[in-house]
Formats: C-alpha cells, sequence, structure tokens
C-alpha cells in the first residue's frame, strides 16, 4: 500500500492500529447469530458457515436440536425493556451451550451482540459476586453452567484472520476496478459497539483507526478511504430506527456520514454491523425521496464482498438483491459476471414477478 | 480439539416430528388456507394502525370473551400448525399472528400466569424493593448506574460527538451533571422528560471520557428506573416503551429474537426504497432460495425456534426481571389509557405512531 | 564538599550555580550531548516573553565558567553504593566519582501525542504537537517564525489549539494536570495573533489554569487580542479533501456540540515524569508516587528530602513547574543542602 496522498499518513495510522491487536484462535468456533442481519441481508448471514466450511473450520451452534443458540437480547436491553439481569442470563445461557461444545470462543456475526458479550465479561470481571448470582439463577432456571469464555469474536474478526487465504485461495476477483486497473475506494463503517465500546481489550485496531474492516478490504485489493465523519455513528439508535416516529435521527446521521464521504468518491462502503449496513444502505432511498440527492453508494458486508469476490452467485447465494442501494454497478467495476434477468427469481428459478 | 461439532442442519431432520419430505415436498409456498380465509375478515389478526372504531370494538370484545386458557390454546394451535415445504415444515401462520392485538393479548395472559407459576426471583424482589426507594438510591445501587460514573467534570467529549446531541435537545454531559448533583427532584424530573429517550446507546461517549464514565450506560440505567418508577409515560418518547415492550418483547416471548424478520413491513418502512418492497412481497421464497429459514426449524434467520429452547429463554427472562418490567410497562399504559379513555389496544397504536 | 547534580536543564544549572557561591564543589551529569535542557529551544517564554534561549546560554556560561562546577555530560549514573556518609557513583562512561550528596534534577518528558489516536497526531500532517508549534514559532527555526502548514506549505490562517493533550486523562493513566499548558499555549496564541492580526486562534480548553503572577493577565490580554477561547474539550479530529482539519467539542458553555475546520491544529501536550524515573528510583532506592513522579520525604516540611538521606529532589521530578518555579527550587534545594552538608561536616 503506498502513502495515498500528503493529508494522511498510511504508516502512521499503522502504527496507532498497531497497538490494538487481539488473539483470534484459528478453530473451535461457537457461532451465533443476528436478528437483524438475518431478517434483511440473510445472503450474508448464510455465508458465514460457507465461509467456516471452505476453511473446514470446528464449529457449531448448538450440540442438540431442542439446544439452540438464541439471540442476545442486546436490542431489548438497548431498546430498554431488557433488565440487564435478563441478558446476563441469555447470554450465560449461549456459553453454556459453548462450553457443552466443548470449545471456548465465541463467534457472532451482530456488532450489538458482540458489544453485549464484551460488556457481560467485563461486568463479571469488575462486580464481586455477580458470577454467583447468575451461577445461581442460571442453575435455578434451566439447569445449566456457565464459564466465561477465553475468546469473544466478532465473525468479522476471523474473516479478518483468513483475509489473506480467502484472497490467495478462494478469490476470482479483487476490489479493482477492472476497466482502470485502480483500485477502488473503499469507505469503511466499523459498528459502534465493535470499536467504541472496549476498544483496548476488543477491538482490533482500537476505535480511531480500526483496521478490522479496512484490512480486509486493503487485503483484496481495495484503496482504504479515510473522511472526517468516519468514526460518526449510522445513527440506529435501537429505539430511534425501529420506533418509525424516531427514524429522523437515523436519516440524519446516514446522511451527515454521506455528504462527508462523497467528495471521496467511494466505490463502497464496507460494514461488520447489521444494523449499520441496514441503515446507511436503505436510508439512501429516504434521503433521495427527500433532498433528491443521489448518493447511492453500495453498502456491503464483508460477507458479501468476500462472497462477490470469491464468484459466489450475487442473487442465489449472496442476495444482492435485497440492497435497497444496486450493488450491480459494483459488480461491474469488479467484472463479476451476474445475470439481471435472474435478480428477481424464486426458488429453482421460478418467475415470482 | 476432537470433538466435532454439529454444523447447520438445513434440511432439519434432527427436530422432533421431522420427516424427510423427500420429492413429496413442494415448491409452491403454502399459503395459510383456512387461515387465510378469516385473516381479513378477523380484525385481531390485523396489524393496521388506522382501524375503525367499529374493527377496535369487535377486537376488544371477541378478545375479553376468550378465557386465559382458550386464548393460549388457540395461538399455539395456529403456531404450530405446519406444511410441507421446500424440503422442510413451513409454519404458515407465524406471518400472521405476529405483532397483532391477538398475539399482544396472548402475551399479557401468559405472561401473568408465568410470573405467578414461577413466583419472584432474587432479580425481581431487589426491582420491587428499587421501585420503592428515592431515585438517589437507584443511582447508588443499580449494577449500570454504579460502573457508569465515577465523577463528571463536564469537558463535554461525550457531547462533542454525540449523534444524538447533534440533531436534538439532548446534551449527555447535562444529564451525567443532573445525576452527579444528586438531587431527587431534578432526577424524578430527568425520568420524566424525553431527554433520557433521545439517547441512540451508540457508545461513542464512552470511548471519549477522560474520567472513564460510561454515559449511554448511565442513560440506560435511568430508562429503567424511569420505567420501574413509571415515569416514562409523562414523556411522548418514554410511553414509546409501550410499543417497545410488544416489538421486542413479542418477538422474543414468542420467537425467541429480538427482531422477528416480517417486522420490516412494507407499509411501515416506506423509506427503505421500491426494492425493498419486491423483496419483501416474496420475503420467504427468497429467503429460502439463499438457504434461510422463513418461518421453518432450523438455525439459519427467520427460524422457527425449538419449543424447549423457547421455555428455556422465557424462564430466564422471568428469573431475570425481564417479565416484572413488562408488566409494570403494561400496567403504567393500561392506566394511562384508562385515564384517556381508550382502549389498550389503541394506546398501543397511538404510542407507536406519535412523537 | 562535593554534590552530585544529575540533569544539566535549567534546575540543574540553576542548583549547580547556587552551590557554587557557597564553594560547593558540583557535578553535572547530564544524559545528553549539550546542558541546558528543554528551556534552550524556546524563543520566548512566559510571562513576560523574554527569550529562554538566553536564559539558558546564561546559565550555561556561568556553569562553564566557574572553577567549582564540572560539566559531564552524554553521561547518566548507572549505580551508587552509599558508604559510611556518602555516596560512591558510578556513570555510564566508566567513571566512579565520590560525592556527600546527590541532586535529582531530572526534569520531565513531553507527553506522546499519538497516546491520544483520536487527535490524529502522525497521521494527519496538520496536527502538530505545541513543542512543533513552538519551533515554527521562532524566528530562527526550520520556517523562520512563519506558520507554514506541513501539508502544502501555505500559511495557515485559522488556527485551533487543543489543551489537555496527555492531562487530566485517566484513561491514559495521566489523571493530573501539567499546569503549564494553559499558559504556555496562551502564549503561543498571543504570539501567532502578533506576527500575524489576521490569523483565527481558537484554543478548546477544559478550564484555563494561569495561576501564577502575571499569568491570568497574559490570558486576559490574549482575549483582548482576539483569541477565541471555546470551553469543552476536542474529541476528534479528522481531516478534510484540502487538507484542513475539523475539530469537533461541545462548546460547554452554551450546551452545544460545535464542529470547526482549521488550517492547523497544534495539541498542548502535557508532560511526562522522564522517560528513566523507574530506573533512577531503582537506582537510588526512592519512591515514585501514583502519578509516577518522584515522591519528597514530606511534601510540605521537607519538600526536597527523600527517604534516603543525602539524596535530594528538585524541579520538575516532583511534578510540573514553570521555569521560574524551577529556578525557586533550585535555590532552595541549594539551601537545603548547605545545611545538610554543614550538618554532615560539623559532625566528623
Amino acid at each position: 500500500m503506498k502513502e495515498n496522498n500528503s493529508l494522511f499518513s498510511e504508516t502512521g495510522r499503522e502504527s496507532l492500529w498497531k497497538r490494538y491487536i487481539k488473539d483470534i484462535p484459528d478453530d473451535g468456533y461457537f457461532l451465533t447469530l443476528s436478528c437483524i442481519l438475518g431478517a434483511l441481508y440473510p445472503g450474508s448471514e448464510a455465508m458465514i458457515p460457507k465461509v467456516y466450511d471452505l476453511f473446514g473450520l470446528n464449529w457449531g451452534t448448538n450440540p442438540r436440536p431442542e439446544s439452540g443458540w438464541s439471540c442476545c437480547s442486546g436490542i431489548a436491553y438497548h431498546g430498554d425493556i431488557m433488565p440487564i439481569e435478563g441478558t446476563l442470563l441469555t447470554v450465560a445461557r449461549l456459553w453454556s451451550i459453548a462450553q457443552e461444545i466443548g470449545v471456548d470462543t465465541i463467534t457472532m456475526s451482530c456488532v450489538t451482540s458482540f458489544g453485549i458479550h464484551c460488556e457481560c465479561r467485563d461486568l463479571y470481571e469488575n462486580e464481586p459476586g455477580l458470577k454467583e448470582k447468575i451461577d445461581r439463577l442460571l442453575k435455578q432456571s434451566c439447569g445449566r453452567e456457565f464459564e466465561i469464555p477465553k475468546y469473544i469474536l466478532h465473525t468479522s474478526d476471523v474473516f479478518y484472520h483468513y483475509r489473506n487465504q480467502l484472497r490467495d485461495n478462494f478469490m476470482k476477483f479483487q476490489l479493482i476496478d477492472k476497466k482502470t486497473g485502480t483500485p477502488l475506494n473503499v469507505v469503511d463503517h466499523v459498528g459502534c459497539h465493535y470499536s467504541k465500546l472496549f476498544p483496548e481489550e476488543h477491538s482490533l485496531g482500537g476505535s480511531e483507526y480500526c483496521e478490522v474492516l479496512s484490512g480486509m478490504a486493503t487485503a483484496w485489493g481495495g484503496k482504504e478511504i479515510d473522511y472526517p465523519e468516519r468514526r460518526h455513528c449510522c445513527g440506529m439508535g435501537f429505539r430511534q430506527c425501529m420506533i418509525s416516529p424516531n427514524r429522523a435521527g437515523t436519516m440524519a446521521s446516514v446522511h451527515k456520514k454521506m455528504k462527508s464521504m462523497s467528495p471521496f468518491q467511494p466505490d463502497l462502503i464496507i460494514t461488520n454491523c447489521p444494523g449499520c449496513q441496514v441503515f446507511l444502505d436503505k436510508e439512501q432511498w429516504a434521503i433521495y425521496e427527500i433532498t433528491g440527492k443521489k448518493y447511492f453508494i453500495p453498502v456491503l458486508t464483508y460477507q458479501e464482498v468476500a462472497g462477490i469476490l470469491m464468484g459466489w452467485d450475487p442473487y442465489g447465494v449472496v442476495g444482492i438483491q435485497f440492497h435497497t442501494v444496486p450493488v450491480e454497478p459494483l459488480l461491474d467495476k469488479i467484472g463479476t459476471p451476474y445475470n439481471p434477468s435472474e435478480a428477481w427469481l424464486g426458488i429453482n428459478k421460478r418467475q415470482v414477478y | 480439539m476432537t470433538k466435532t461439532m454439529k454444523k447447520f442442519d438445513l434440511k432439519n431432520q434432527a427436530f422432533p416430528g421431522q420427516e424427510t419430505p423427500g420429492k413429496n415436498g413442494s415448491n409452491e409456498l403454502p399459503l395459510p388456507d383456512h387461515i387465510q380465509d378469516i385473516k381479513d375478515s378477523c380484525p385481531w389478526f390485523q396489524r393496521d394502525f388506522n382501524l375503525s372504531e367499529k374493527d377496535r370494538e369487535v377486537i376488544r370484545k371477541y378478545l375479553d370473551g376468550l378465557t386465559d386458557d382458550e386464548i393460549i390454546e388457540i395461538y399455539y394451535r395456529m403456531r404450530d400448525k405446519k406444511e410441507l415445504w421446500d424440503g422442510g415444515y413451513f409454519y404458515p401462520n407465524l406471518q400472521i399472528l405476529f405483532g397483532t392485538p391477538f398475539e399482544r393479548e396472548k402475551d399479557r395472559r401468559e405472561q401473568k400466569i408465568w410470573n405467578e407459576e414461577y413466583g419472584e426471583s432474587e432479580v425481581v424482589k431487589w426491582y420491587k424493593e428499587a421501585k420503592e426507594k428515592p431515585c438517589v438510591w437507584w443511582l447508588e445501587n443499580h449494577i449500570i448506574a454504579r460502573h457508569s460514573l465515577n465523577s463528571c467534570m463536564s469537558c463535554g467529549a461525550c457531547t462533542a460527538l454525540c449523534p444524538a446531541a447533534e440533531f436534538l435537545d439532548y446534551n449527555p454531559r447535562i444529564i451525567m451533571e443532573t445525576v452527579q448533583g444528586k438531587n431527587e427532584d431534578a432526577i424524578t424530573q430527568l425520568l420524566k422528560s424525553d431527554t433520557i429517550w433521545y439517547c441512540f446507546q451508540c457508545g461513542s461517549c464512552k470511548t471519549k471520557c477522560p474520567r472513564k464514565n460510561n454515559p449511554f450506560g448511565m442513560i440506560s440505567s435511568l430508562r429503567q428506573l424511569s420505567q420501574i418508577k413509571g415515569y416514562h409515560v409523562y414523556s411522548i418518547r418514554g410511553r414509546q416503551q409501550y410499543a417497545a415492550r410488544h416489538l421486542w418483547g413479542g418477538n422474543l416471548w414468542n420467537r425467541a429474537c429480538t427482531l422477528y424478520f416480517r417486522n420490516i413491513e412494507v407499509k411501515t418502512h416506506r423509506d427503505f426504497g421500491p426494492r425493498h418492497e419486491l423483496c419483501f412481497n416474496h420475503k420467504e421464497e427468497y429467503f429460502r432460495k439463499i438457504g434461510a429459514c422463513p418461518d421453518m426449524d432450523g438455525l439459519l434467520s427467520g427460524r422457527k425456534v425449538h419449543p424447549e429452547t423457547l421455555h428455556e429463554l422465557r424462564r430466564l427472562w422471568q428469573a431475570g426481571g425481564a417479565l416484572y418490567l413488562w408488566e409494570h410497562i403494561e400496567d403504567s399504559a393500561k392506566k394511562q389509557a384508562d385515564e384517556s379513555g381508550i382502549t389498550i389496544d389503541e394506546y398501543h397504536d397511538k404510542v407507536k405512531t406519535e412523537g | 564538599m562535593r554534590v552530585l547534580v544529575l540533569g544539566g536543564g535549567i534546575t540543574g544549572l540553576k542548583t549547580a550555580f547556587t552551590l557554587s557561591e557557597f564553594d560547593i564543589e558540583t557535578i553535572i551529569v547530564e544524559k545528553s550531548s549539550e546542558i541546558g535542557g528543554k528551556v534552550k529551544r524556546y524563543d520566548k517564554i512566559f510571562p513576560d516573553f523574554r527569550s529562554g534561549k538566553n536564559l539558558v546560554k546564561n546559565l550555561i556560561a556561568s556553569a562553564r565558567n566557574s572553577p567549582n562546577i564540572t560539566v559531564l555530560e552524554n553521561s547518566t549514573v548507572t549505580n551508587v553504593a552509599k558508604n559510611n556518609r556518602s555516596y560512591t557513583a558510578s556513570l555510564s562512561d566508566g567513571k566512579i566519582i565520590e560525592v556527600d550528596a546527590i541532586i535529582l534534577t531530572c526534569g520531565f518528558e513531553v507527553f506522546d501525542a499519538t497516546r491520544q489516536p483520536e487527535y490524529g497526531y502522525s497521521v494527519y500532517p496538520n496536527v502538530i504537537t505545541s513543542m512543533e508549534l513552538e519551533s515554527f514559532l521562532n524566528p530562527e527555526g526550520p520556517t523562520k517564525g512563519k506558520l507554514l502548514r506541513p501539508s502544502d506549505g501555505k500559511v495557515a490562517k485559522r488556527i485551533a489549539i487543543i489543551f489537555c493533550v496527555g492531562s487530566r486523562n485517566m484513561k491514559i493513566g495521566n489523571p493530573y494536570c501539567s499546569r503549564i499548558c494553559c499558559s504556555y499555549s496562551t502564549k503561543q496564541a498571543i504570539e501567532i495573533k502578533e506576527n500575524d492580526e489576521e490569523a483565527m486562534v481558537t484554543c478548546f480548553y477544559m478550564d484555563i489554569r494561569t495561576y501564577g503572577r502575571g499569568f491570568e493577565e497574559m490570558y486576559q490580554y490574549a482575549q483582548e487580542i482576539g483569541v477565541k477561547y471555546i470551553r469543552g474539550r476536542v474529541s476528534e479530529c479528522s481531516v478534510l479533501p484540502d487538507g484542513n482539519i475539523q475539530v469537533r467539542a461541545e462548546n460547554t458553555l452554551l450546551g452545544k456540540p460545535v464542529q470547526g475546520v482549521f488550517d492547523l491544529v497544534s495539541l498542548s501536550v502535557g508532560m511526562m515524569p522522564c522517560v528513566d524515573a523507574e530506573e533512577l528510583a531503582g537506582i537510588f532506592g526512592i519512591e515514585r508516587g501514583k502519578d509516577g513522579f518522584f515522591l519528597s520525604k514530606d511534601d510540605d516540611l521537607f519538600p526536597h528530602d527523600t527517604s534516603k538521606e543525602g539524596v535530594f529532589l528538585a524541579g520538575s521530578i516532583t511534578g510540573l513547574k514553570p521555569i521560574r518555579d524551577c529556578f525557586l527550587d533550585a535555590m532552595s534545594v541549594s539551601g537545603r543542602v548547605v545545611s545538610y552538608l554543614t550538618d554532615l561536616y560539623k559532625n566528623r
């Protein structure tokens, strides 16, 4: 990676993010999935097990069908209808399942969930007697026991860990403009609850120059773009986005980010947080309706970027039809083949429209 | 590691009562047949906020006429009706039940029964005692509040990049100042105001505080307190919690997930654009195409949660105080609805759409 | 009577000079290649804008000319052994010297601004530290006194000065106030303004602590000539496409978040204990406080004494001091050491 210009020092950034590194074990992952990601971008969720299997990893979600993974209740906690004890217990149950499987690494696809797991661990470390209390309640309520897991990873940590192997062994394309041969401009948007809650302990690269996404983007051929509102919250805001009258704050935050990044001509935004992914993508339409401004910058999860670069079916596996901002222009730049007439076909290519 | 873990089983063979549909499995999406007939004519399965007065009356009369056992029995009978589809079982009625006045009424009654059956956990006892104590006591004792404030020097680093402070009449620094002041009246006033409900819970403030405070954690704790005390109904933003309790609470209680993949209905999410409508209208088809489990047994998105998993979680939420909190939100809402002379169904729709 | 003075900055030099006036022989051991410390780099010092360089030049000259003072540069103490009444110190260049007392005047270290990455120092070229600003303001410095911003060499017209970088921050383990930053930043703001009337200088502060005689008047003067002060800790700096720096803070007096755009941002870095503080504490067997600075036997009654008899402290080694307080400390430690030596020799 060359120094891009005189305004932003890549080497300076590198020396800063390298102060925040974390251990990422190679294998043995307990996987929990996201409420939001699965609801809006099911392809991103389904690609996680697919990528784990590419590397032949030992991973799982449940030891028995009747004791499955569940939501971490994080949205309910940050949406204030779940007391912290309820969330501690929900997470303790997940940890208990992981231990039943025999692993000490939890990987979750959701950043809210990641924040919640880290928060729970932090509370156990700083509140004497809490572990015993939750032990007691968990045992009484469903007969389970749990230990605090050794590693709490976001699935983007795992993708980061395997980024070079993904590129070298599986990727057919790069984040490079096929026509001009220049790297695509990639804007990263790291979820706040990934990078800001426990930057020292849990964020790969810290909160200011978080590495987890831009590391993937640059490894896969793209160029990292730094823009003023890079770390600004997307505005998802739990109750702010999900109770419709409050959503203006969400739109305003997305608009602020769009205004700030557009002078840098980004080709895509890469996210690791389901909530950010949804609103950075969806609200671009609302901004267009309200202001007439066509930002229409494709917003993709890191799984989707990986899937596209590996040449997986954009509609049948990656699921780009779920995006509000069309992803096809990006596919054109990368040079991935796709058949636009398949976009809205159903199962077994059945016509549904 | 020697042990090999169980991976996703998209065909869901391991589920009880599951059989291999094989070639008999249909590719046509099963319609919720007998229910389909009553769906349009039964207002208690309507999620429309603009119901007529007459429909609302019909809903109430019908729901009030059901005994607890009846409503619970009907709900689960409907929920568990399944049909073979695309290599698995599809539960066609889930999409009819979710978020309806019927489901809300079932949840109210069922949760009351759970609370009676399993009694008060130590967590619930603590919250009950806390309710009777001054707000300042809460701030000194609630686990989240205690870990969220060391001392504040009012430097404003939290507010500087707060997304809510930028667009709304909101300032986390002033909230921390108020909390630090430990004045019961000032705190009560804060809990009754819209202010605390503006926070986005993004956590940007926590990273920046030079005194290692956690403003968004404190606000989370204040919101819990506001609801325990019943002060949230004094503000428009606060009383939205009634809608939240049924949106997220209903999803958790019935589907073990704070969001259900059908929540993003087109009519309430017009800002998501026309492509969203294209997807949403054939959601289960597209979900299945990509390998997800829309209203099916399974582990990927949109799945129907295994009943035993759901039961375990309900026990945890009961023990963890969630049912106690929901009951409180319910009582405060009922009281306010009665005072305004509207039904609880109207109240729900009102708080979900006003502001 | 012979005293080892460890550290040849202003405190060490003034201490040695004062002791020499009592006919006490001193050996100044200085780690760097030249005595004079940090002040010799300052073109102007507050509150009276006299030349720091000249001040130190005179001190150096008196030290070099005094028959009682020996200067050992590029040297440090690696070991000390207490004899009956004296100390034997081994130096890094192999010399071994015997002295009656030791005075530690090792000063401080400037905070490393990359430890607060939210300000983008080392990533955005137009974010500089106050030390760099000081050299920009120096007519004999690299820019001949002009404020040329690093990214494109244009003259900076809008300058933000961010106070409390590395100070009053529990997150990075520096809870203390560095005491001199408010004043030196105000001094720099005045210099910018006096050099270029059109320049706009905005200072982001948490509290203005211009506590010394003449310091507050300097602050008042800065405001009179148009330096803007905004009460709010800066949360973040980021770069705009043209290289300008966007600064976010809350104007806490208005209760509103503000965003400013500046050509150049200077970080008023605070102070840290000297880099070899831990090592020195080990060599001399003396204690440091939680903040890393050295502890005196009693802050009020014996501010220069340590837990080891015959080892004394002066200057910023016990916490940050402005230049004039360092001089006072130098003279005060001399008095204490003279009385100690008198006692020591009386009892012989």
